[in-house]
């Protein structure tokens, strides 16, 4: 008998009731334990290679490719272009073309590749990558390699036989070839109305199971045409957080992390290597005080290149003193970054001022979040650096969409002066592709510029060979004179990191475009 | 009951209609999703274009008239990142969020009974303030750091737990659990102290001792009873939180849950994933908090006599 009389009638079926809902709980406790929602929890076979990005593919739309987190997996992975350029030297090398050549002012003409069929096995020929470039470049779809590579020019590609191929332009187009290698071909059978999420290829590997937000596996293509690679799947993650992934690496749960920082902690496993980003102050030309130019020349003498690189860098970057690094075409190697003179810049803002520019408005300092590691001690320390200068600076940091607002035209109205901290990758190898966002006085990044210095762009453009280089070298020489629309800080150096048992060199192309058949294992 | 489930039914259509709206237009004041999926040598006859194909063309009410249409056929729209339906990415990730929270409270009440009853159980005791101590710090500290914390130490530094991911069984839950318990456990166990202590002392449990009952019988039959309705109360804000998105978490740990799918969304002016989400998880919330006041009301016979009036 209990001591104390329980008020209630039904005690017997308030047991039953909290055993059963006991039992429920434990239940689920013990099944959540097993099996997360929607999971299936498959593993990496032993044969495997396996990879965490920072964030999952939206899309493996191959006209998408140009877009970092689609590339990155697509690209000569799932699908290839035409031509590959080697990010060592340079040149362009076959890959579904056996040969290109001009063959008129504004036309070129390519030899398709024989015996490659698609990972359907369907076959592939002139005509799918005829339909390929009309697909990304001509049509609706709004591909972001359109834009990229591109811009407004449409093409003429014709298929005169299975192995043939041409290719013209509105205008001669030097470097077509080049701009050529930036589409990967797909069959004619992919929609040309809407974009694709799974792609068919060519490439050394095919989707083999998507599990969204989970994992991504790729399988061998048994029908590729060339080298079969030395891993049989490639397994790939995504975690945000890079100490995570560099975790990863060293709990042996992945075979390879990729854009790590040196500070995440991959030990002996982080390779770095110089990954063509080049970051970047630019300034709104056209607004008060930014349009003086002695302003902008100041906030150059302001900002301690060298400081920035060796606290927070680690020494792992390049005080920059153009848009583009070294092995670039157009690369300028005489140039040196601005000195940091703070009382010269002083003077230079004190002359403007006395000529009635008002120093005093304050200015916007807008940036990404997550652009680059350390962005946001970056932009603190330009903060900091400007403001001792004796401007009034007022930090923005914002997401991909609001930061793309204030970097690409049209540039929003009555935003005011701002200063936008941008990071540029020329991954195609040729300075033409950054002067014409950057640098053009319309150009789609570009905050202004003057007809003459357009002109010059343009005829250093349409040279070829040693004298490209010359004529595009110059462009960057004469740039801070005539222009100054840029405060170039560094170039950057990427980070991965590798398990011991695989081999690997990564390069300057391996943030957008890590070629999977490159990895071998270890000896 | 029927009829107080029913009156709290209805009492939550117009917040959910509130919160939907409120979502609906403040997403579409973050900025045109057109620069973020035109390439930026789009024209204006294509940005154009993509504006009418996803009707960001029209006003505003006629978005939200089409939206609530919508929705009444169970057609939430596709997503601009991935060309998913919407429904479906949100119904997908839904479920690993709910087990998360599910087996982060089970285990924060469990622990916050028994410690924050042991602690009452002799009040200002060395045991009590050490539990108090303690529960304060857990409750305090940042999961962010938790997390990574213990990331480097039980995975890389003992090697026993996997650092991230799902796809090792019951190992891939104990990091995630315990960074999301930590909080929720500090909390409820400093509630759960504090009730007991004035449960313990109520002239019932006196009654109860005098009567010869044992301490855990008046612990478990008597005053954790009573002491339940405030732990109930603050157990179930603290499970809408964490339904709501462990953010933090299942970013940190790779969990395809439904907080992620949301600062995705976000992030990629995703409006059709977001609304989609937002709609599944205060649906969810709604629910809860009705079954929250049944459960109240089973507890408290006072509650469940004007809940039937």
């Amino acid at each position: 008998m209990s001591p104390v009389s329980d008020p209630r009638p039904a005690r017997a079926g308030g047991r039953r009731r909290r055993t059963a809902v006991s039992l429920v709980l434990s239940t689920a406790l013990a099944a959540s334990a097993c099996t997360v929602a929607n999971s299936d929890s498959v593993t990496a076979d032993g044969d495997a290679l396996r990879v965490v990005l920072p964030e999952e593919p939206p899309t493996l739309e191959p006209c998408e490719a140009s877009l970092t987190s689609t590339g990155v997996v697509v690209r000569s992975n799932i699908t290839e272009p035409l031509t590959e350029r080697h990010p060592g030297t340079g040149e362009l090398e076959p890959k579904l073309a056996t040969s290109w050549k001009r063959t008129s002012g504004t036309e070129w003409t390519y030899r398709i590749r024989k015996g490659v069929t698609f990972s359907d096995g369907s076959r592939f020929d002139a005509e799918d990558a005829a339909y390929s470039i009309d697909r990304a470049v001509n049509s609706e779809l709004g591909c972001n390699v359109e834009g990229y590579v591109f811009g407004d020019t449409d093409l003429k590609v014709a298929a005169p036989d299975a192995h043939t191929l041409t290719v013209a332009t509105p205008k001669a187009d030097p470097i077509l070839p080049l701009r050529l290698s930036f589409i990967e071909m797909v069959p004619t059978s992919t929609d040309a109305e809407k974009k694709v999420r799974e792609p068919v290829g060519t490439g050394p590997y095919r989707i083999a199971n998507w599990e969204p937000g989970l994992r991504l596996t790729l399988a061998t293509n048994k029908r590729y045409w060339g080298r079969a690679p030395a891993y049989g799947s490639v397994d790939y993650q995504w975690r945000t957080e890079g100490s995570v992934r560099a975790a990863m690496i060293a709990n042996d749960e992945v075979d390879v992390a990729t854009s790590l920082s040196p500070e995440d902690g991959a030990g002996d496993a982080a390779e770095q290597y110089p990954n063509n980003e080049t970051t970047a102050l630019r300034m709104q030309v056209t607004e008060p005080p930014l349009d003086d130019r002695r302003v902008r020349q100041a906030i150059n003498y302001a900002i301690d290149r060298e400081g920035i690189v060796g606290s927070l860098f680690q020494g792992k970057a390049k005080a920059a003193a153009q848009l583009v690094p070294r092995g670039v075409v157009g690369y300028n190697e005489s140039l040196q970054p601005w000195p940091t003179d703070l009382a010269k810049a002083r003077r230079l803002l004190a002359e403007a001022e006395a000529d009635g520019v008002d120093v005093d408005r304050s200015i916007r300092l807008i940036s990404r979040t997550a652009l680059f590691p350390k962005v946001d001690e970056t932009v603190q320390v330009i903060q900091n650096q400007l403001n001792d200068l004796g401007l009034d600076i007022d930090i923005e940091m914002k997401d991909t969409a609001g930061s793309t607002e204030f970097q690409e035209r049209p540039f929003p109205e009555d935003a005011g002066p701002y200063l936008m901290l941008i990071q540029h990758g020329n991954q195609a190898g040729d300075a033409a592709f950054s002067m014409d966002q950057y640098l053009l006085s319309k150009g789609y990044q570009s905050s202004g510029g003057t007809a003459a210095f357009d002109r010059k762009i343009g005829a250093a453009e349409a040279k070829t060979g040693a004298e490209r280089q010359d004529a595009l070298a110059e462009v960057f020489a004469d740039e801070p004179d005539e222009i100054a629309q840029y405060a170039y800080v560094a170039h950057m150096y990427g980070v991965i990191a590798l398990a011991p048992d695989v081999r690997y060199r990564p390069n300057s192309a391996t943030g957008d475009e890590m070629r999977l058949a490159e990895f071998t294992p270890a000896d | 009951m029927f009829h107080f489930v029913r009156r709290r039914m209805l009492s939550s259509v117009l917040p959910l209609v509130a919160v939907l709206l409120g979502v609906f237009v403040l997403a579409r004041l973050t900025g045109d999703p057109a620069s973020l999926y035109l390439p930026e040598s789009a024209t204006p006859a294509q940005r154009a274009a993509f504006t009418e194909r996803n009707g960001f063309d029209d006003s505003i009410w006629q978005q939200i008239a089409d939206y609530f249409g919508g929705v009444f056929q169970l057609d939430f729209g596709e997503s601009l990142r991935t060309g998913e339906s919407a429904a479906t990415m949100a119904l997908r990730a839904f479920p690993a969020t709910l087990q998360l929270a599910g087996a982060t409270m089970l285990i924060a009440a469990a622990g916050a009974v028994v410690i924050g009853s042991w602690a009452a159980f002799r009040p200002n005791s060395l045991a009590d303030r050490i539990a108090s101590f303690l529960s304060m710090t857990a409750a305090s500290v940042p999961d962010f750091w938790f997390a990574i914390t213990g990331v480097w130490i039980f995975a890389v530094g003992l090697g026993a737990l996997p650092t991230s991911g799902v796809s090792d069984g019951m190992l891939s839950w104990v990091l995630p659990v315990a960074t999301l318990a930590i909080r929720p456990l500090g909390v409820l166990t400093q509630v759960v102290r504090g009730a007991m202590v004035s449960a313990l002392s109520a002239p019932y449990v006196r009654l109860a001792r005098s009567k010869g009952a044992g301490s855990v019988r008046v612990v478990s039959h008597h005053a954790l009873r009573n002491a339940a309705a405030p732990a109930l109360t603050v157990a179930g804000d603290l499970t809408v939180s964490l339904v709501n998105g462990a953010v933090v978490v299942e970013t940190i740990f790779g969990w395809p849950g439904i907080g992620k799918l949301m600062i995705d969304s976000i992030t990629g002016r995703d409006f059709a994933v977001l609304q989609a989400a937002v709609l599944l998880t205060a649906v969810t919330i709604f629910v809860l908090n009705i079954v929250i006041d049944v459960c109240y009301a089973l507890l408290d016979a006072r509650v469940r006599e004007t809940a039937t009036v």
